[in-house]
Parts: structure tokens; C-alpha cells; sequence
């Protein structure tokens, strides 16, 4: 009796779960769906696939009459893409820099504000958004800082260098300090331990970081929103302003296309994280 | 000639400094403004007057006396709200994530490591193009209510979107991976000799699962739980998509405040309860992680 309800438990655990994966894959799965509907009257019923709404969207030509073009502009979409993309590299690089140099202060050497500091980095990445995009306009609009991309690229730094932070100590605790102490007793200046030694061993923290900051940079919507000039619109904001004017077959094209660089850039961070790095099983030979 | 203790203290300070520089000056010197505006009286045209004025907080708390500001409960209520559907919310990720994470922790490798990839891949993915999935679904000519009438089972469109259950349903879907992944790590880590030591002792499945499953994964619980209340409670996107002006929340009432009202003090005194609630919230869960740490160490 005992082992059959054991059995049923089972099954029903396995069928809970694929809900759960249904659940989570379902609504993405129309947006994709939709986005190759030909039917340019009503999104809702199938009229054939096309791929209408891809060549809308770039301005190319299709089957759809003058009046069924719906994208504003494809300028405008396309600009806005540009912007993300110049905010999202020109902070990664930022926040990658100064959240590695952080996580070394904090590994490496002992001080007394030590405490402090873990907590001053936490800060950023858990205060609501909304909180740190509005106190960033007054701040901004107070201090006379002209609202553009520089005032993103600054707003995204303040919360992602905590996050590179993060993802670069924890790789830092998981190394072995003997090979740097060796490096030291051998005779390397701390420069040269730095580049031959530490460097290499954090180098997949140091990129998986950079992966995450551009991904949440690039995503960013609500800090963004509240910081972001008239002519500095990024891609979310874009999208979130489209949906808000009313839902148009375009926005489908635009979600997929964004969908499947999500899902590259996912595969991307899993093979670097998979990626062993070389000298981790020397390590426990010689040690 | 630079010491070496002193060329270790300057290389520190190097280390250190643009951190503190960025995160000094963008970040506490902002939030500290903010508190100060909280507290000033609004001006005309979206400006503020230097004078101390506590009505801001007045008008939401209800001590403001009528003589320069209205107490209205619509601020008290919409609060209220933020804090019911945040409560909810985390609730709803716990029943959905909790089940789910036992079933991936118990397949093979392969097949675990891919589910836990599926799990992984909205973190990647637009938060704007999730939500708008559901905008699609629920809107009145959305996919949910075009299925149910092509299949004759209603007349007429349900009222779906711009509703609690649809604001509900919106941050749940979007915060699932942040509630799967903590309460994984710790259902991972469970002893399977513990529970079948607790089956041999004569439990029961309903014992076994509250007196040693429960506890052993409340710390994955009680992280999953903060990390979704957290961007919860301050939301606004997902109420101005699925809510419309039916289901308001704090978040959307900071942004009018910003971006229609004016009203700039106003807006930071809200801001400032938003902040205040998570700070209480992460102090209470440090407070109690320092506890569990202590009985641990104990034991």
C-alpha cells in the first residue's frame, strides 16, 4: 500500500513538474508562434506563416498593404538597439574593471572596513530599482547632469559592479593562495603575481561577470526608464513604450529576435562556466 | 623609499578607491538626497521649497492635519496592496517552485542538468518580452480568451487582464527562477539517510516531510522568499502592464509622482517607505540567518 502511494506521489510530482516547465516555456513559445502569423487583421487567428512581420520591422518589402505598416520607425528601433548596445559595452567594461579590482581589495588584503565595504556592495544590487532610478534623477537633474547614454552608463555601473563583484569573489575564495605565495617567495613583484598568477586562475569569474553585466544591462528597463534623455531610448524602453501604445504584430518579431539572442548568449555563459580551467586539477596533483 | 606595509596600504587604496568613489557619490549620495527631498515641501512646477515638511509622509501615514495637505487612505490602501500581493507573490513561487525543485534534484545527471539550464535561461532572457507574453495571453482578445471562445465554453471575453490575479500571476512568472534556484541548493544538499533514519523511526510521510524536510530547506525557503519580495513590493512594470489603473501599486504611484504629477518630495516620501520596508526585511533575515548560524554551530 505504502510503496503504490509512493508510486502515485511520484507520478504526480513528475506531472506537477511538467506544468511547471509548461508554465515557464508556454507563453515565450506563442510570442515565437505569433511572430510568423500572416494573418495582418487579427494576431489571434492562423493565417499562414510569413515572415512579414521580420522584413516589417527592417523596413524591407512584403505582402502587407501601405496601410498595415505598423512599426513607428524603423529608425527609431534601430537606434534604440544601437544605444543599448553602446550603454550595455561601455558599462561592462567599467563595472567588470572596477568590480574585479574590488573583489582583489576585498580577498586579498585585510583592513578594518573590511565588514563595511561587504556591506556597501550588497546595497546596490538589492535596492528596488524604482528606488535607485528615481533617487538617481533627482541626483542627476539636481547636479545639472544632462540625461543621456552617459547618465545610464553611470546609473547601471552603480549596481553591477556589485554584481561583478560577487561573481569574482567567489572564484577568488576558491583558489588556492599557495601558488601566489609562492609566486611572492619566488621573487615576483605583486604586478607580476597579479598578471601571471591571479589573473589567469579568476579569468572565467572575470568574464562570466562581464556576460552577466552586459546581459542585465542590456535588460535593464526601470532605472533606465527614469534616467534615459528623450533621445537616449534604450531597446526595453522602446518595446515597453510599444506595448503601452497598443500590442502590434511587430512587437512579436522584435521579442523572438530578441529571444533567440538570449538564448545564445545562455549557451555562450554555460560553456564558460562548464569550461574547467586548466590548471585547477594540476592544483590538487602538486598540493 | 615606500615601506613595504605602506606600498601594500597605497595598493589597496588604489584597488579601492573607484568602487568607493563610483558607488559613493552615484549611489549613497543620491539615496541621501532622496531622504532630504522626502522631507522638503513641494514647489510649483515640479520643484521644492527648503523648508522642513513632514506632510509628505503625512499624506500617506495620515497625520497630515488638512491645513496644507489631505490625508487620503487611497495612499494607506494602494501601500496595504503592495504589501498583500508581495506577500502572495512569494507565496505562489514557494508552491510552484518547491515540488519542482525535489522532482529536477532526483533525475539523472543529464536530464538535471538540462532542466536546471530551462530554469536558468529567463535570467537571460528580456524581462519586457515575458511580461508582454502574458499581455498576449490575457488581454480581452488575448490567446486565453480567443481559445475559450472558439471552443464555445464562454459567450462573451473574460476580464482577465488588469486585475490582482493578473498582476499576481505576471510577478510570479517572472520571479520563479529566483525562488527555484535557492530552494534547490538547499533540497539539494539534503541528506537522504536522514529521511529514511526518519522513515525507520516509524514517521510518517506528513511527519517526515514537516518535522525533517521542512526545516532542513527553510534556509533555501527563507532566501528564495527575500529575493522575491524584495523587487515585489517596489514593482511597477508589471502592474502598468497587467494592473492598468484598476491595480495600482506603490511603484506606480512613485512613478506618477515623477513623471506626471510633479510632485518630486511626494514621490521620495513614498520611495523612502519602499526602502525602508526592504531594509527592516533584510535586517530581520540577517538577524534570523545569524541566529540559525549560531544553533548550528551549537549543535
Amino acid at each position: 500500500m505504502n510503496r503504490l502511494l509512493g508510486l502515485v506521489g511520484r507520478r504526480l510530482l513528475g506531472g506537477y513538474s511538467l506544468a511547471f516547465f509548461v508554465f515557464l516555456y508556454l507563453p515565450i513559445g506563442l510570442i515565437v508562434a505569433y511572430s510568423f502569423n500572416g494573418n495582418p487583421l487579427n494576431m489571434m487567428i492562423w493565417s499562414g506563416a510569413s515572415l512579414d512581420w521580420y522584413r516589417s520591422l527592417f523596413g524591407l518589402s512584403n505582402s502587407l498593404s501601405e496601410n498595415a505598416l505598423y512599426v513607428e520607425s524603423t529608425g527609431q528601433l534601430l537606434a534604440a538597439l544601437r544605444t543599448s548596445l553602446a550603454v550595455a559595452l561601455v558599462t561592462t567594461l567599467i563595472s567588470t574593471l572596477v568590480g574585479t579590482l574590488t573583489a582583489l581589495a576585498l580577498a586579498r588584503y585585510r583592513f578594518r572596513l573590511q565588514g563595511f565595504y561587504r556591506v556597501l556592495l550588497f546595497l546596490p544590487m538589492l535596492m528596488p530599482d524604482i528606488v535607485l532610478g528615481i533617487a538617481l534623477l533627482i541626483f542627476f537633474v539636481g547636479a545639472g547632469v544632462p540625461l543621456g547614454k552617459g547618465s545610464i552608463i553611470i546609473g547601471h555601473c552603480t549596481f553591477l559592479i556589485s554584481y561583478v563583484f560577487l561573481i569574482v569573489s567567489a572564484r577568488l575564495a576558491g583558489m588556492d593562495t599557495r601558488l601566489e605565495e609562492a609566486s611572492a617567495d619566488l621573487g615576483a613583484s605583486a604586478w607580476t603575481t597579479l598578471r601571471r598568477i591571479t589573473l589567469p586562475q579568476i579569468l572565467p569569474g572575470v568574464l562570466g561577470g562581464a556576460l552577466l553585466a552586459f546581459i542585465i544591462s542590456m535588460d535593464d528597463l526601470v532605472i533606465t526608464y527614469f534616467i534615459s534623455g528623450v533621445d537616449s531610448t534604450t531597446l526595453p524602453v522602446f518595446i515597453y513604450g510599444m506595448i503601452r501604445r497598443g500590442i502590434k504584430p511587430e512587437i512579436n518579431a522584435i521579442a523572438t529576435l530578441l529571444l533567440l539572442a538570449s538564448l545564445l548568449i545562455a549557451s555562450l555563459g554555460l560553456y564558460l562556466r562548464n569550461r574547467k580551467p586548466a590548471t585547477s586539477s594540476d592544483d590538487h596533483a602538486h598540493g | 623609499m615606500l615601506t613595504a606595509e605602506n606600498r601594500a596600504r597605497w595598493r589597496l587604496a588604489g584597488l579601492l578607491s573607484p568602487a568607493t568613489l563610483i558607488i559613493g557619490l552615484f549611489f549613497v549620495v543620491p539615496l541621501a538626497i532622496m531622504a532630504l527631498y522626502s522631507l522638503l515641501e513641494p514647489g510649483m512646477y515640479g520643484g521644492v521649497e527648503w523648508t522642513f515638511y513632514p506632510d509628505n509622509f503625512g499624506r500617506i501615514l495620515g497625520w497630515a492635519d488638512g491645513s496644507n495637505e489631505e490625508f487620503d487612505v487611497v495612499y494607506l490602501q494602494i501601500l496595504l496592496r503592495s504589501f498583500k500581493l508581495a506577500a502572495i507573490t512569494v507565496l505562489l513561487t514557494l508552491l510552484v517552485c518547491y515540488p519542482a525543485a525535489f522532482w529536477v534534484s532526483r533525475q539523472p545527471e543529464r536530464l538535471r542538468n538540462f532542466c536546471l539550464f530551462l530554469i536558468t535561461l529567463p535570467f537571460f532572457t528580456s524581462l519586457i518580452v515575458r511580461l508582454y507574453a502574458w499581455v498576449l495571453i490575457l488581454r480581452p482578445t488575448g490567446f486565453l480568451n480567443a481559445s475559450l471562445q472558439g471552443l464555445g465554453l464562454i459567450d462573451a471575453p473574460l476580464d482577465l487582464i488588469y486585475t490582482e490575479g493578473a498582476v499576481l500571476l505576471g510577478m510570479t512568472y517572472i520571479f520563479v527562477p529566483f525562488m527555484f534556484l535557492p530552494i534547490y541548493a538547499s533540497v539539494e544538499k539534503l541528506d537522504r539517510r536522514l529521511l529514511e533514519a526518519s522513515a525507520d523511526l516509524g514517521a510518517g510521510r506528513w511527519q517526515s516531510f514537516w518535522r525533517v524536510i521542512f526545516p532542513l530547506t527553510l534556509p533555501g525557503i527563507a532566501a528564495g522568499s527575500i529575493i522575491v519580495f524584495i523587487p515585489s513590493l517596489g514593482n511597477f512594470i508589471v502592474p502598468s502592464l497587467l494592473g492598468g489603473a484598476r491595480v495600482l501599486m506603490i511603484g506606480n504611484l512613485v512613478e506618477q509622482q515623477f513623471l506626471a504629477a510633479r510632485n518630486w518630495p511626494f514621490g521620495a516620501a513614498l520611495a523612502m517607505l519602499i526602502m525602508a520596508a526592504v531594509l527592516l526585511f533584510l535586517l530581520l533575515y540577517v538577524r534570523w540567518q545569524g541566529r540559525a548560524a549560531l544553533k548550528e554551530a551549537a549543535r
